[in-house]
């Protein structure tokens, strides 16, 4: 199969990706120090991917609530395939969020999981984006399906600032971190460290992109073939060829 | 388990999830083209 431009830059991006990622590798485990103790002394280097996952999970459901409008507003099939494949990476890094979160917290709090706003709202988002791939799969015809998680699409985003600002507004175990008005704050962040956490940041955002463009190259696809599939059979099986010859003739 | 065996799990759920999702892209991404091919061919032997 011939190369496109497309896919020249796919292949690309997905270099670019796998570079940042090394390097971030080396930075999270050479470069940034260890921790305090109570923070988790050497587990806290979970924070490095934890909450980058956890970004790329915020920008995959803001590109699901865009996606989701512009095909309310459009009906036009690549903003669904957008938005879907959006949603689909988005319940994968969030997945994560909830499975690295976890696995810090278990000798830091000394509990795998706390019902404290934090977690307990993650986890409501979480199961709306399941929720909005799952509904997929429950009517057979792709346009109303579409049409129906797009509403789940636009309404799902209102988890996020509620996940955000749940630090703030309640009291709870999960540490709040830096602000956007004063980043070092209540960090415990140096130089070192925050040159890793944002070389990882980088790192998941490219990652998130290339994903992104393959998943929906894989829609497009999935679209042609379907309607290759609807063509056909729309068609019928086709004359034989003598027969339509003679068609011609006459 | 220490803690640096639990940051080993992390790391490592985190880069098996990744490379499991590129998998199962490139398995659907055969099989869309396994069948496209298969629709051409049964049109071009109609």
């Amino acid at each position: 199969m011939e190369m496109t431009g497309r896919d020249r830059k796919l292949i690309w991006l997905g270099a670019a990706a796998w570079t940042a990622i090394a390097i971030s590798v080396v930075l999270i485990f050479f470069v940034a120090r260890t921790a305090q103790a109570t923070m988790g002394g050497q587990l806290q280097r979970i924070f490095y991917l934890h909450v980058p996952a956890a970004w790329v999970a915020y920008l995959a459901f803001a590109i699901v609530f865009l996606a989701s409008i512009a095909y309310l507003r459009t009906n036009d099939r690549r903003w669904d395939n957008l938005a879907h494949s959006s949603a689909e990476i988005g319940v994968l890094f969030l997945a994560l969020v909830l499975i690295t979160g976890p696995i810090w917290a278990h000798p830091v709090w000394g509990t795998w999981w706390q019902w404290d706003a934090r977690l307990t709202s993650t986890l409501v988002t979480w199961l709306t984006y399941v929720g909005y791939l799952f509904i997929r799969n429950l009517t057979v015809e792709p346009r109303r399906a579409g049409r129906l998680a797009a509403v789940i699409g636009i309404v799902g985003l209102v988890n996020i600032p509620i996940v955000h600002f749940s630090v703030y507004w309640w009291r709870t175990l999960h540490p709040s971190g830096p602000t956007p008005a004063n980043p070092v704050a209540n960090s415990g962040l140096g130089a070192p460290e925050l040159t890793a956490f944002f070389a990882s940041l980088a790192a998941f955002t490219l990652l998130f992109a290339w994903l992104l463009s393959m998943r929906t190259r894989l829609g497009r696809l999935a679209d042609r073939v379907d309607d290759l599939e609807l063509q056909a059979v729309t068609r019928g099986p086709r004359q034989p060829a003598a027969h339509r010859r003679e068609v011609v003739v006459t | 388990m220490s803690n640096l065996a639990w940051l080993f799990v992390a790391v490592m759920i985190v880069w098996i999830a990744i490379g499991a999702y590129l998998v199962s892209l490139s398995f659907r991404q055969r099989k869309l083209e396994a069948r496209m091919a298969e629709i051409s061919s049964s049109e071009d032997t109609a």
